[in-house]
């Protein structure tokens, strides 16, 4: 494994019942980043962690965990938090942080300790002896994340953690990876919410049809695409015309255009000299989800839209 | 990482508090008390009821009466009183046949049969059922009742015979009566306790399974250590119902001997080993059983994905243990044979096999070289149903179902 890595997989091939759901992904994720994997359901993120957690084999390929080409032997130091959560629904919130603790190496009387402490500085003191079960599904999403963090990881897997939760409680998590983050743990999700891996990652993974269509830092993906330019003008019509883009398209009184090869100098002097009238102009640069569009594909965009409104309803 | 012993501490130690502090533990140490009660009781009933002895009504003269009865009394002292049928004497009417028939029809009177004529010619009425339990006997009173009439009109008594006693320790078909009963006994009661436990076990890991609870533990520690730490507090939780059941027996049995210890004689020859080395066998044998068919039915269990598929298997795998339960049965006695060796070599009927060899043999070696090949057995049935479990349920290797998955490793494929 490459130095400076907590995460590095090659070639990881996984088919189930013959129906290939992973089709050879490399990722690389260095240590003490927050790494985003963006897909739509079914793109094959939830196999890829498994496969780099070792819960499952991959039927080819390599991944090694913190230096560890067998996964389990770095779980003392690996959190995760699956996405179909699972607590024992009679355990109390102290005692199911401190037992997913204790399954990573942590003594239970420490884990019993932290638990309580996570409890009470996340205004859940309260609850420190409430059972499981009598918790609301996103409070026992969120005693499941104090479980994954409570033995102090040095990588964080989370498996669509901001599913099922409310703006609030997603508000927290964010602070929360940040928080892991800026105390040197790397933290590594899969989502299907773009605006969380736009906020929180400085890398991510775009997954499509369990293949890796995109790679490295946000900011790469978004450079991908030109900037925007939006633009609008006095006049609606004039030599100033000649000088936009054959694919600009007018939207409610906008000119949107990709910015041309030859920058906004030429384009400037072109709507001046041709008395465009240019009331305002800006350019900006496109968003992950452009990116996302432009990288895995409109349909895949589509069924990540319909994913988050069907988890809204 | 953790060792495969330190995590399956972690899952036992969870498992035995979540199971111990239920409500539905309450009831698992209960009922089987309740049950080993009732059962007691309806035995006493029913023998009791078995031992209620057939009636037959004596029509006959004062004289047969007297020497029939006396006849009945005298050989039931040597034997059990229901084992010869109660006569119960009737005044003869004119006509007898119609008598006999009025009687057999009568139900308060509740006869089986009924004798008639005289000792010289008796006549015995009843239907053809009665000839097994009622006739035989009846022609052992009267042959009685006879040779002491017989005696009586040459002038002399029949006097009763004497056998002189002389008392040793023990006799070697007796000591091995004993031995071999106590290995049954014990047989029978690892075999009760490890049917009535390990088929828990069938549903054991169906609550991982069902809250995904599952996931964190195989992303975490071993699935070896899972299914160990499984076995482990399933194993503890037992000890603590075997403390119990056997703490309330144990008093019991010691105040019962406290109050009818006059009338009670207890065995005073125990197992080949000593009692101390075969309560310990005792312990490591019904460990080792537990763990053995534990370790098989968790495994199978494992890989059902609801109630009703754990309820298909439960039949079978009662039966198997039922086979195995008697196959130890079968060989105790019989140490040297090729089914004994067959049941000593299984290793699903070797624990059993293995106690009884401790209660009629004092060798201890054996024992030792048999717990350590349950102990490998045990190990390989669990490293076996980890894997399967994480091929098939966790979808790891080849993402079939179980059977896809023996039908493709019975082809080879």
């Amino acid at each position: 494994m490459r130095a400076g890595l907590a995460i590095e997989a090659q070639g990881l091939v996984k088919s189930f019942d013959g129906k290939p759901a992973v089709r050879g992904i490399d990722i690389a994720v260095p240590e003490g980043s927050i790494y985003g994997i963006l897909g739509p359901n079914g793109a094959g993120k939830t196999t890829t962690l498994r496969m780099l957690l070792g819960i499952i084999e991959p039927d080819q390929g390599k991944r090694s965990l913190l230096g560890h080409e067998r996964p389990l032997e770095a779980a003392k130091t690996v959190g995760y938090l699956p996405e179909e959560r699972g607590l024992y629904p009679a355990m109390t919130t102290r005692e199911a942080i401190a037992f997913m603790g204790a399954l990573r190496g942590l003594p239970l009387e420490t884990g019993r300790k932290r638990a309580e402490i996570l409890l009470r500085e996340n205004g859940l003191g309260a609850y420190v002896d409430k059972p499981i079960k009598s918790l609301s599904k996103g409070m026992a999403q969120t005693i499941q994340l104090f479980g994954t963090i409570v033995h102090k990881p040095k990588l964080i897997v989370l498996d669509e953690p901001f599913s099922g939760l409310d703006a609030i409680n997603q508000g927290r998590l964010e602070h929360l990876i940040r928080d892991e983050a800026a105390a040197g743990t790397t933290v590594i999700f899969s989502t299907h919410v773009i605006h969380h891996a736009e906020r929180l990652c400085e890398r991510i993974a775009i997954i499509a049809d369990g293949q890796i269509r995109f790679e490295g830092l946000v900011a790469e993906a978004r450079d991908r695409l030109r900037p925007q330019v939006r633009l609008r003008t006095r006049n609606q019509d004039g030599a100033w015309r000649r000088a936009l883009p054959a694919d600009a398209d007018l939207e409610r009184g906008f000119w949107l255009f990709e910015l041309p090869p030859g920058g906004i100098e030429p384009l400037l002097k072109a709507l001046i000299e041709g008395g465009a009238g240019i009331e305002e102009l800006s350019i900006e640069r496109r968003g992950l989800h452009d990116a996302f569009v432009a990288i895995a594909g409109e349909q895949a965009a589509r069924e990540m839209e319909r994913a988050v409104l069907g988890e809204a309803a | 990482m953790m060792s495969v012993f330190e995590a399956a501490w972690v899952i036992a130690r969870r498992d035995f508090v979540a199971t111990v502090y239920s409500r539905s533990f309450v009831l698992f140490l209960i009922v089987p008390l309740i049950m080993f009660g009732a059962i007691v009781l309806t035995s006493q009933v029913v023998d009791e009821r078995t031992a209620s002895q057939p009636n037959v009504a004596v029509v006959a003269d004062s004289a047969t009466v007297a020497a029939l009865t006396t006849a009945r009394d005298r050989l039931v002292k040597a034997t059990e009183a229901h084992v010869f049928p109660a006569l119960t004497p009737v005044a003869p009417a004119e006509n007898v046949a119609v008598q006999t028939g009025q009687l057999l029809a009568d139900d308060a009177g509740g006869y089986s049969a009924v004798f008639s004529g005289t000792l010289d010619r008796p006549v015995l009425t009843g239907p053809t059922k009665v000839d097994e339990s009622v006739g035989e006997r009846m022609n052992l009173i009267v042959e009685d009742a006879r040779r002491v009439a017989a005696l009586e009109a040459a002038g002399r008594t029949a006097a009763p015979a004497r056998v002189e006693r002389v008392v040793t320790d023990q006799a070697a078909g007796n000591l091995q009566m004993i031995r071999q009963d106590i290995a049954r006994g014990i047989q029978g009661l690892i075999f009760g306790i490890t049917v009535m436990l390990a088929t828990l076990l069938l549903s054991n890991l169906a609550e991982e399974k069902t809250n995904k609870v599952i996931e964190v533990l195989a992303a975490s520690v071993p699935l070896d250590a899972v299914f160990l730490g499984k076995l482990i507090s399933m194993l503890g939780i037992s000890f603590v119902g075997l403390a119990l059941w056997g703490g309330v027996l144990g008093l019991s049995a010691t105040l019962f001997y406290q109050v009818f210890q006059d009338w009670i004689t207890l065995p005073q020859v125990g197992p080949a080993v000593g009692w101390p080395v075969f309560l310990l066998l005792v312990l490591l044998y019904y460990g080792s059983n537990y763990m053995l068919l534990g370790a098989l039915f968790l495994g199978i269990g494992a890989q059902a994905n609801n109630i009703r598929e754990i309820q298909t298997m439960t039949m079978p795998i009662t039966l198997l243990q039922g086979g195995v339960f008697f196959l130890a049965l079968t060989v105790v006695g019989s140490s040297n044979d090729w089914l004994a060796w067959a049941a000593y070599i299984f290793p699903f009927s070797s624990p059993l096999t293995m106690i009884a060899y401790a209660s009629e043999h004092a060798t201890l070696w054996p024992h030792l070289l048999a717990l350590a090949w349950q102990a490998l057995w045990i190990v390989l049935i669990i490293r076996l149903s980890s894997r399967l479990f994480r091929m098939t349920a966790l979808k790891s290797t080849t993402g079939e179902s179980f059977f896809s998955f023996l039908r493709k490793a019975r082809s080879g494929g």
